[in-house]
């Protein structure tokens, strides 16, 4: 183990020369100096150096000093020096420390006393502990109580050191004397904790005796109460259970929050009866409305989340409790709060989750909320998901949703829409109602996206006569009169708008801004495939109901092209609901007339950007099919479109299910799987029986207590040699990559027939990594080996090197020899994972991120898909676009790959390739990242596995 | 439960102090750290990173990141409690909040860290206690210097009352020689006494064993350091007195006298287990309010022998005035007295001692010049009472130990004479070194047993008729009687024994007699029975 470190101090101007500066000040009178001096002692020692002629100094001139921050300074000093030689003896003049601290233990004053005894706490030197013992008992029964508390802590720290018990036998019952006599909260506390950890049947002896009074007790004591119950009832069977959660409930009652929590996370783990659950969850609900820290009512809800997996059927009974939480301005605690309800619908709740909810979206029209269109949009989303798992629901709230077609924040429409056209694909009963509704809100929508999806669901859906002749005269009213521009103004447009040319003309710069053209009107460049495209032009556009027509007007062109199709679908329609045929030609031929228009417009001069090739084709394409209809065509327009709709929406929820099925079978057990006893602790499986250990598990993983289970064989395969066969010193290391650091384990072994003097290994490193400690000299005998150890520090996730060589002298060449070693490479792999992320999410990193690292597609690998999983298997990255997508054979492919560092930097990939007439693979992946680490020896490590084939 | 460190970063991940709580390694505890800021988010409402092993809980402070880092099942309402205080400490402690200035007061940062968090629990402190904790003012390490002082003094004293008799006897015996001639003034004298003094030195302190100093002597002899103090302080006592002669030597004896008066009163206070602020108030009482204050006291000095007979008695009375404004200095005082045998009386050298002995006047000799003004008491009278035998003791005590099998048996009981009523009496009984406090069979009133000077302590706040004697008992491992010895009494009363008293106040110019309030007491100076 090594050796703990309990205070670091920045320090970076230091060096050994200091050491005799030091020295002198120490000897010196004067106070001030010898603080300071103290202090740069410490530092030293910190970073590293020894110092080992310093105690001396410090017990002839320190030890007598009769300041207290020289004696405060000096307890540091000595916690931080090495009080053991290399075979782990206390260093003999460790005995002169001993008279000083009694001398502190007896001070008059009592901060002294009291800090002198928190330093024993961490000495742990059983000889230099054992003359002081009577003088710690002592202060037990010092009247002022911060010597008190730190007395007790300091017994127990005593009595817990392998054979503590024999320094103070009676130890347990001194404090449990002392317990029983003492007032001071904090003193109670330790005294307390002290019989918990050393004599727990004293501990639960006089919990019990003091059951009456458990909920008068203060705060500190009631938390290390709950401890003890927690621990106490691990064991299972325990008969007397009953007592203990009668004090658990006793203190749920407690005025202090942090006891409360504690208690109801305790009553958890002692029973799995409903009614205890239920207890607990609803102590978590009190606690979320009446906490008004966000960090608090997150942890709240994680832990409500815990509930919920291992308790639904409870948890369901609380969903209203919990919704309530909404109330928080906070945006995270909201998501949080309706990921947590949405996986807790029951047919029963929904009704009453989705009105509350339909509530809130109420409330955000209000509009004082700041950030209100993106809370919209997570509403929406609930909803949405509510009402595909229980249709029923949906009547209720689409309609009033639909109200938010013409929102301001894009997001929440486009899901606002999105939700029509699945809720009106799924619930056919609903559609009548929502066409009438969605063609009297069309004139209010503004973005160009959730435009073309109303046309389309307009087109779509828009099946009985009326319904059809009202759609098709919303849109030619939201087109307004044609044409679109007249001769005269043309000369006048293209004028004004040439010196706005420069600023909309780039295509990938897409400028934002809209230009107020010559009539009032605005043009904005945007390409229509964009998610967000227009986004910004709509508050500007607000006056003008006529939005269709605005929107072409600012050059929306594909927009364009979904209005004529839609037209060409509703006109078909038409045709067959229509008896009148005169109607219907004249229905058909206004929708030719509007169709050329827009294609005159785009190719007029008027607009800054001429119509693009593919909405060209496509409104060209509507026009010569109104003009000469056919059966096929008419089916493919009127049909199959709804069948691919119907046919996405299917796999979506195919997904789902199978994603809930694989999620459900993990939780089963393997008949071959180990059985874990519970007396035979081992770390590879932890089962539900140690679930209650976890609060010490989790303590001891923190710290980082636990050694990895090493996987011998794996070790092996990981061993790199460092140098040859046949130079005087061999030496090959093991790598072990933990989290934070590298281990190097080296072993040396001296070849020759010399004794090497002054053997060293020195290591170099480059790339983000940093020795924590030199190594020190050894010195080898003939044909012995020696195992060295080296800390290096990781502090990025980034390729890094180490370099070192081997220094050693030998007694009759008397210069130093050196050894160079083979570079010791660490892989970026050892340090990300898969991850998954949302698409919007993985959008958003991808414009956010900073670091690009292309890199061109050069393999030997001939199929797309192949080429894939060989990148996803050499990268250990996650594929986030779904397998369905990447079906088929098309000769190209897309795909978005995910993975997250140990350090939580987020590594994206994206790789684009297409199949050449020679049957080769071309294309790019790019790779991004918020630092330039990860998409360097990301892009470095692809370029070397992308070829393949091996 | 538990908070693993108290750490202070820079935002771009510069450990700049770091308090660790429980044991962790460095390279963890470094890496740790260093992760962080790539964990935070920026924009995010919540100050809680998790990772996969711990929880961070922050807050930024300008530049930097206050952080604690906890083990995940921790409790968040106990932990941001805790980051509160601390965020409130940092600034208390490190005035300038950036890297440079957060380095120079890393070592403050990290003691207060220690007071707020100990060993990863957290404590219920405040930010002022925290603060008191971290200066380490001890009001009871003052006490023990001031008692060294204090020593150090009366040893001084003891010194000088020897030199003066030694030199007495010299005079008589150079009188008898030189047939009478003696005209040498008295400080002459004393200074001669003290050079030769100085050359006998420390033989004389430690030779001249006196009474309840004894034990105080040898630690103080035993230093040699002291011992130079001893001589080197002795020049400079004269200049610390107000006046010359004899007036200045009581004068200063009563300053210790008070002084440890005031130790008793804490002693007491230990006892009864009272705030030391009540204890302030009880010793130095509230300034007084009326122009003109008198204050009669009395000090016992009792040495009474266990098996009876009276050793010492020996009362000291001060008459002090204190008169606030300089305006009320040209007064009389009218005094009476009760006729005690063995009293004498000594005045002040500028009282006019013929108005005091024809009509107990207490009055300047120069009428022009006023008394003294100002918070200072002024003594204008000492006497003393001498040879009253034993039925006049306040309070008697007798200590019966008798061994019985392995235990000693001690009965203590107390008799207290009609005279007076006794406060908050004291009686410190000294017992063989024990690990555990003695057990008390049967007591009237209340004890405590001090382990660390081993006494036990039985008081009794009120003795009045209604309980003029009472006993205790306790049981001790065996023990040789003599260990119990000497007790050590203390007690306060409000009448005195000489029951002088001021009657009335005359002014020597025109104008109403000024308002003025007396105070009457008698206090144990040194009551023991040996």
């Amino acid at each position: 183990m090594e050796k703990p470190s309990t205070l670091l101090v920045h320090f970076d101007k230091g060096s050994a020369a200091m050491a005799s500066e030091i020295k002198a000040d120490l000897e010196g009178s004067d106070v001030a100096a010898k603080v300071d001096a103290m202090k740069r002692a410490v530092m030293l020692l910190l970073n590293g150096e020894t110092l080992p002629q310093l105690f001396i100094t410090v017990v002839r001139y320190v030890l007598p000093s009769e300041d207290h921050t020289v004696q405060k300074l000096l307890l540091l000093y000595l916690e931080i020096i090495d009080k053991r030689d290399a075979a782990g003896r206390v260093l003999p003049e460790m005995i002169l420390i001993c008279q000083n601290l009694r001398n502190n233990l007896q001070h008059p004053n009592e901060y002294i006393r009291g800090v002198t005894l928190r330093f024993l706490c961490r000495l742990s030197e059983p000889e230099v502990l054992e003359p002081l013992v009577p003088s710690i008992l002592e202060n037990l029964e010092h009247r002022h109580h911060f010597i008190r508390r730190h007395a007790l802590s300091a017994i127990s720290a005593i009595y817990r050191l392998p054979h503590g018990d024999q320094l103070i036998p009676d130890a347990p019952e001194l404090v449990e004397r002392a317990l029983a006599s003492e007032q001071d909260a904090s003193a109670r506390r330790n005294a307390f904790l002290m019989l918990c950890a050393c004599a727990q049947e004293r501990a639960v002896a006089y919990l019990l005796s003091n059951v009456d009074r458990v909920a008068e007790w203060p705060d500190l004591l009631q938390m290390a109460a709950v401890d003890l119950i927690r621990k106490v009832c691990r064991s299972p069977n325990r008969a007397d259970k009953g007592r203990y959660i009668k004090i658990i409930i006793s203190l749920l009652s407690s005025p202090s929050t942090a006891v409360v929590y504690e208690c109801a996370g305790a009553l958890v783990s002692l029973s799995s009866a409903p009614t205890a659950v239920r207890a607990a969850a609803n102590t978590y609900c009190e606690l979320l409305s009446s906490q008004s820290d966000n960090n608090v009512k997150l942890i709240i809800l994680d832990r409500l989340n815990e509930l919920r997996t291992s308790h639904r059927d409870v948890m369901v009974d609380v969903v209203m409790d919990v919704l309530r939480a909404l109330t928080s301005p906070n945006l995270d605690v909201k998501r949080k709060v309706l990921d947590l309800v949405l996986d807790l619908l029951t047919p029963r709740n929904v009704e009453e989750v989705v009105l509350n909810l339909k509530k809130e979206v109420v409330k955000t029209q209000a509009g004082e909320l700041e950030k209100g269109g993106e809370y919209r949009q997570m509403l929406v989303q609930a909803i949405h998901a509510c009402a595909v798992e229980y249709s029923e629901v949906a009547g209720s709230v689409v309609h009033l949703l639909m109200d938010f077609l013409g929102d301001t924040n894009v997001a929440a429409a486009v899901d606002v829409v999105l939700f029509v056209r699945e809720i009106i694909e799924t619930n056919p009963k609903l559609r009548v109602s929502m066409i009438q509704r969605l063609i009297d809100t069309f004139y209010q929508i503004r973005a160009s996206r959730v435009c073309s999806c109303a046309l389309w669901i307009l087109g779509e859906y828009s099946l009985s006569l009326s319904e059809v002749e009202s759609a098709l005269s919303t849109i030619k009213q939201c087109l307004g009169d044609l044409p679109f521009y007249t001769v005269s103004e043309e000369g006048e447009a293209t004028d004004s708008a040439k010196p706005a040319q420069p600023v909309v003309n780039s295509v990938t710069v897409s400028s934002r801004r809209p230009v107020v053209l010559a009539d009032g009107t605005y043009a904005t460049q945007s390409a229509a495939t964009e998610a967000i495209s227009t986004a910004s032009v709509a508050p500007g556009l607000l006056s003008s109901t006529l939005n269709l027509r605005s929107l072409i007007l600012s050059g929306d062109f594909f927009l364009a092209a979904v209005i004529a199709c839609t037209l060409t679908k509703l006109v078909l329609r038409l045709e067959e609901v229509q008896p009148s045929k005169v109607e219907t030609n004249k229905v058909c031929t206004g929708a030719l007339l509007i169709m050329t228009s827009i294609l005159q417009l785009g190719q007029s001069s008027y607009l800054p950007q001429p119509i693009d090739n593919d909405s060209y084709d496509r409104i060209v394409l509507c026009v010569r099919l109104l003009c000469n209809t056919g059966d096929d065509v008419r089916k493919i327009w009127l049909q199959s479109c709804r069948q691919s709709f119907a046919k996405m929406l299917a796999e979506k929820q195919f997904r789902e299910t199978e994603e809930m099925k694989a999620k459900a079978q993990v939780s089963h057990a393997q008949p071959d799987d180990l059985i874990d006893f519970y007396h035979l602790k081992s770390r590879r499986g932890m089962s539900q029986l140690e679930l209650e250990d976890e609060v010490q598990d989790d303590l001891k993983a923190a710290t980082g207590g636990f050694t990895k289970d090493a996987d011998d064989a794996n070790r092996l395969n990981r061993i790199l040699q460092l140098t040859g066969f046949s130079d005087p010193v061999y030496a090959e290391a093991y790598v072990t990559v933990h989290h934070y650091d590298i281990v190097l384990d080296v072993t040396v072994i001296n070849r020759t027939k010399e004794t090497l003097q002054n053997m060293c290994l020195e290591l170099a490193t480059m790339g983000d990594l940093k020795l924590v400690d030199r190594p020190q000299n050894y010195t080898l005998a003939p044909a012995s080996s020696k195992q060295i150890r080296a800390n290096i520090k990781v502090s990025s996730t980034e390729t890094g090197v180490i370099f070192g060589n081997i220094v050693y002298e030998t007694s009759n060449v008397m210069e130093r020899s050196v050894i160079v070693l083979n570079d010791i490479h660490i892989d970026i792999m050892d340090y990300i994972s898969p991850a998954t992320c949302a698409d919007v999410t993985f959008r958003n990193m991808w414009a956010e991120f900073e670091w690009e690292n292309k890199v061109a597609v050069n393999t030997v690998i001939q199929t797309e898909k192949e080429f894939l999983d060989h990148i996803i298997k050499s990268t250990n990255m996650k594929c986030l676009t779904p397998p369905s997508a990447l079906d088929g054979e098309c000769g190209f492919l897309a795909a978005n790959l995910y993975a997250k560092s140990v350090f939580g930097e987020d590594a994206l990939v994206n790789i684009s390739i297409e199949k050449q007439f020679d049957g080769k693979l071309s294309g790019y992946i790019r790779i991004r990242s918020k630092t330039q680490g990860i998409a360097l020896s990301l892009g470095d490590k692809i370029t070397l596995k992308q070829k393949g084939g091996s | 439960m538990v908070v693993l460190a108290a750490s202070i970063i820079s935002k771009s991940g510069k450990a700049l102090v770091s308090r660790q709580f429980v044991d962790m390694s460095r390279i963890r505890i470094e890496g740790l750290l260093a992760a962080f800021p790539k964990l935070v988010g920026t924009g995010k409402q919540h100050t809680y990173v998790k990772t996969e092993n711990v929880r961070y809980v922050y807050q930024p402070i300008e530049g930097l990141y206050l952080l604690l880092i906890t083990n995940k099942q921790s409790n968040i309402l106990e932990d941001l409690d805790t980051l509160r205080l601390l965020s409130k400490l940092v600034p208390e402690y490190s005035p300038s909040l950036d890297e440079e200035g957060v380095c120079k007061t890393a070592f403050k940062l990290i003691f207060a860290f220690d007071e707020a968090i100990s060993l990863g629990n957290k404590e219920n402190v405040t930010v002022q206690q925290v603060k008191q904790y971290c200066e380490m003012e001890s009001h009871e390490e003052k006490a023990h210097k001031l008692m060294m002082q204090s020593k150090i003094n009366e040893t001084k004293d003891v010194m000088k009352k020897k030199a003066s008799e030694l030199d007495k006897m010299r005079m008589e015996r150079g009188k008898l020689d030189k047939g009478g001639y003696s005209s040498i003034s008295g400080p002459r004298v004393i200074e001669k006494a003290f050079n030769d003094m100085s050359i006998t030195g420390t033989g004389f302190g430690s030779g001249s064993g006196l009474g309840g100093l004894s034990t105080d002597m040898d630690s103080f002899s035993s230093k040699p350091k002291g011992a130079s103090n001893f001589s080197e302080g002795r020049p400079s006592a004269p200049a610390t007195a107000p006046g010359k002669g004899l007036g200045m030597k009581l004068g200063k004896t009563q300053k210790t006298n008070q002084f440890l008066e005031s130790l008793k009163a804490e002693g007491e206070v230990i006892l009864e287990d009272v705030q030391p602020s009540s204890v302030q108030s009880r010793v130095s009482p509230l300034p007084p309010s009326d122009p003109i204050t008198v204050t009669i006291e009395e000090k016992l000095n009792v040495l009474v022998k266990r098996d009876g007979g009276v050793n010492n008695f020996d009362v000291q009375g001060t008459l002090a005035l204190q008169i606030l404004n300089d305006a009320d200095g040209f007064i009389q005082l009218q005094i009476e007295d009760q006729d005690v045998p063995g009293l004498s009386f000594k005045t002040h050298p500028n009282i006019n001692k013929d108005l005091f002995n024809s009509q107990q006047v207490v009055g300047a000799k120069d009428p022009n010049r006023p008394f003294p003004s100002g918070q200072n008491e002024t003594p204008l009278v000492k006497w003393r009472i001498q040879g009253m035998d034993e039925s006049s003791l306040p309070l008697s005590v007798n200590c019966w130990p008798s061994v019985s099998g392995s235990e000693t048996y001690v009965n203590i009981e107390y008799e207290a004479a009609e005279m007076f009523d006794l406060h908050n009496v004291v009686i410190s009984i000294p017992l063989p070194a024990l690990r555990d406090a003695p057990s008390v069979r049967q007591i009237d009133g209340e004890w405590k047993y001090d382990s660390r000077n081993s006494v036990l302590e039985w008081s009794i706040i009120l003795i009045d008729q209604s309980n003029r004697s009472g006993s205790m008992e306790f049981v001790v491992p065996p023990a040789d009687p003599s260990t119990f010895f000497p007790i050590s009494i203390g007690f306060s009363a409000s009448s005195t024994f000489s029951d002088l008293k001021v009657t009335g106040i005359r002014p020597l110019k025109d104008g109403n007699p000024p308002k003025y309030s007396q105070r009457a007491r008698l206090v144990t100076a040194n009551y023991q029975v040996v």
